[in-house]
């Protein structure tokens, strides 16, 4: 792993009786998009509320950078930015308007702070509506708001809290590209969600959080490979043999096969080992291969896997 | 600077609520015309109702007859003869409520430099008020008889030596005529020829100023309304909760006493700016209404001090409301209700000599009651800053111990 941006050691938070985070620790990479994976409750909201300084944990600590997040409160949150789960804008006031007294907030001032708004409003591709008051824009529009206003001061860490949460399709969208454009620039992204194809799609590593344990931490495919198992889709020629189908049924490493027109499909729990049989099987048959994909389960899987339950329950 | 930044976010964000602006600025105003209106007629109604029962028994003597004159001159009373028997006969059976008695020989004692004493006798039928509206009238009238007394018998006692020793005109100098003028003034305030016999329950005795109808109803409404804009810090700390812009901040490098400060300063302005408003407005909106404008007294500096103290209050107990209240209802509800019921057992509504003991009790729990009583010295009873320091030392209490409770109360997260 590269160089460590963010390093969280035995985190805990307790309320009252209740303990919400129970010794959470992770170290985030300079640049990497870290994802924190769980369902609603499991404590990935109160976990990064400590992360970001606004909850003391009751143990364990927190460095970010070099710098003790509890010595150097202020030059570390200078150096973070949170786009929280609500929309959390005046919605009285323009994007503009919004964006400007945020900037300000962290220390921008004069014609750098009107330019960055600028800029922000061109990246979030609200120039045109920068004036009108945040009420009156859509759910979508908001968000972008919202992201905005974390992004004002080149934050070097950004922390984005379910951030597609009650967005459409297309906003969604809008927002991953976003995720992506910003990391591809350098920064470090922690993004919580309880959707695993956001996480699949936008994070390197991926921390898998429940009842305020992390139970699994790796990249999706890493997580999904300890699962083991997958799908392959085999294409073969025209008139390739029924008999294939047959022989590839009787590998040991295969759970399940079919044959739907030019395609093969093979079910297994050990996807290497049924793959190279098949292979193996098209060559001494002399089958022509047209196609190979191999569908790996998803994290939603692992998630069921880990914990008996799913994400969304 | 990030306080100052927050401030003025607050103040744009307020500037842009139509609804508060009229609350805090504009429903004042209406109060203040509608109510002194109110207190006026109310106060024109009592004084054409008020008849009092005279019982003369000094009957055709000179002092009888000025005061009997003063008293019907346009001071809201109207004199009626009764004898003594009568007089008591209808105390008796409550068909007349207060009965004034002048005793016999009171010409003649205060011309004798003698002190007389004026009885007023009142039953169960007579209200506070009209005990109090006779009892100022009388002890006015009263008042003014042993000074203009004592002032002609010292003038004419040095004209008497003047007279005997001519030569000695040259030692009364005009210093020595006004010092003997001010020595009978004086003499007039504390040990007066004429004294009105009475037992007055304690509160009516505390309401001793005459009341102004236009004063009380922008000093009432101001200091009213300038508390009721704690529920805007109360509401805008909650609002910040709820959307999670307080969250959003406190993520920010602003230290959590630049965030209060910031929440602090608008409630601070805006209570200022609404006494300076609503009492400006009063001094020009009342007379084009036809009434009386409020009067404000000779002390500036105690007015400002009264007005910084009354916005530090209510700046204060923003915060503590802000947070002790826990949700929407709350906030809108309780606190409202809260800073409501203060107001009026404060006596912004209702002078507090007509509340009542228990509410006049209950009064001096809020910081509105001191308030208006400091206002109250200033502007009716015409004292300065030093008189009215007490007041102001428990106004400065009030904001201290309601900013300490909501520190302590505050939640950030």
């Amino acid at each position: 792993m590269a160089e460590p941006i963010l390093i969280a050691q035995d985190l805990q938070k307790s309320f009252g009786d209740t303990h919400a985070v129970k010794g959470i620790s992770l170290q985030v990479a300079r640049g990497e998009v870290f994802g924190l994976l769980g369902p609603n409750g499991a404590g990935k909201t109160t976990t990064i509320s400590m992360l970001t300084g606004l909850l003391e944990p009751t143990g364990g600590s927190i460095t970010v950078d070099g710098l003790d997040l509890k010595r150097h409160t202020r030059e570390v949150k200078a150096q973070m930015g949170l786009v929280p789960q609500e929309l959390a804008l005046y919605t009285t006031l323009s994007a503009r308007q919004n964006l400007m007294f945020f900037g300000r907030i962290y220390g921008l001032k004069g014609q750098a702070l009107r330019q960055r708004v600028d800029e922000v409003l061109e990246m979030i591709g609200l120039t045109e509506r920068a004036d009108d008051a945040v009420g009156d824009y859509s759910g979508g529009m908001k968000r972008r708001v919202n992201i905005g206003a974390g992004l004002l001061h080149r934050p070097r860490i950004l922390f984005l809290d379910e951030p597609t949460v009650g967005v459409d399709p297309q906003s969604r969208n809008a927002i991953f590209e976003s995720v992506e454009a910003l990391n591809r620039a350098g920064m470090t992204v922690i993004y919580t969600t309880h959707y695993m194809e956001e996480a699949q799609r936008l994070c390197h590593r991926v921390a898998i959080v429940d009842e305020g344990q992390i139970i699994a931490l790796d990249t999706p495919a890493g997580l999904i490979r300890s699962l083991g198992g997958g799908v392959v889709l085999l294409g073969v020629a025209e008139g390739t043999p029924e008999a294939l189908t047959e022989h590839i049924g009787q590998l040991p490493a295969v759970k399940l096969v079919s044959r739907n027109d030019g395609q093969v499909k093979i079910e297994t729990q050990r996807l290497q080992e049924a793959l190279m049989g098949a292979l193996d099987l098209t060559n001494r048959m002399d089958v022509r291969i047209t196609s190979l994909e191999i569908l790996e389960p998803n994290l939603e899987s692992v998630f069921l896997h880990l914990t008996g339950k799913k994400l969304r329950q | 600077m990030n306080a100052l930044t927050i401030a003025l976010k607050d103040l744009r964000l307020l500037l842009r609520d139509r609804g508060q602006i009229v609350m805090l600025f504009l429903l004042p105003l209406g109060f203040i015309l509608v109510f002194s209106a109110v207190y006026a007629a109310g106060q024109q109604m009592e004084a054409q109702a008020i008849e009092v029962p005279v019982v003369d028994l000094d009957r055709g003597g000179a002092m009888a007859t000025l005061l009997l004159a003063t008293l019907n001159d346009g001071r809201g009373i109207r004199t009626l003869d009764y004898d003594q028997a009568e007089a008591q006969a209808r105390l008796a059976d409550e068909s007349v409520k207060l009965v004034l008695t002048i005793p016999a020989g009171f010409s003649a004692d205060i011309a004798g430099g003698k002190r007389a004493t004026l009885r007023l006798a009142y039953g169960p039928a007579a209200s506070d008020s009209e005990i109090e509206a006779v009892r100022l009238v009388v002890e006015g009238v009263a008042a003014d008889l042993s000074l203009e007394t004592q002032l002609v018998e010292g003038l004419s006692q040095m004209g008497a030596m003047m007279g005997d020793a001519p030569e000695a005109v040259r030692t009364f100098t005009a210093q020595r005529i006004r010092a003997q003028a001010r020595g009978q003034f004086e003499r007039a305030k504390t040990a007066p020829l004429v004294s009105l016999a009475a037992r007055w329950p304690d509160q009516v005795m505390e309401g001793r100023e005459e009341f102004e109808p236009a004063t009380f109803g922008a000093a009432g409404f101001a200091v009213m309304f300038a508390f009721l804009s704690a529920q805007v810090t109360a509401s805008s700390i909650f609002d910040e909760k709820k959307e999670g812009t307080f969250r959003r901040l406190l993520a920010s490098p602003v230290a959590k006493w630049e965030l209060l400060a910031g929440k602090m300063a608008p409630n601070f302005v805006v209570a200022l700016l609404q006494m300076v408003i609503v009492v400006g407005a009063s001094l020009v909106l009342l007379p084009l209404t036809g009434q009386t404008p409020p009067s404000l007294g000779h002390s500036p500096l105690g007015l400002a001090l009264i007005a910084v103290l009354v916005a530090l209050c209510s700046t204060s107990l923003g915060v503590l409301l802000g947070a002790l209240c826990r949700t929407e209802s709350q906030v809108g509800g309780v606190s409202s209700l809260f800073l409501w019921v203060a107001g009026m057992v404060g006596g912004a509504f209702i002078p507090a000599f007509i509340l009542g003991d228990f509410l006049n009790t209950i009064g001096k729990a809020v910081p509105h009651y001191w308030a208006l009583q400091a206002f109250n010295d200033l502007t009716i009873r015409g004292l300065g800053v030093a008189d009215i320091l007490p007041q102001l030392g428990i106004l400065a209490c009030f904001a201290a111990v309601f900013m300490a409770m909501g520190l302590v109360k505050f939640r950030f997260d």
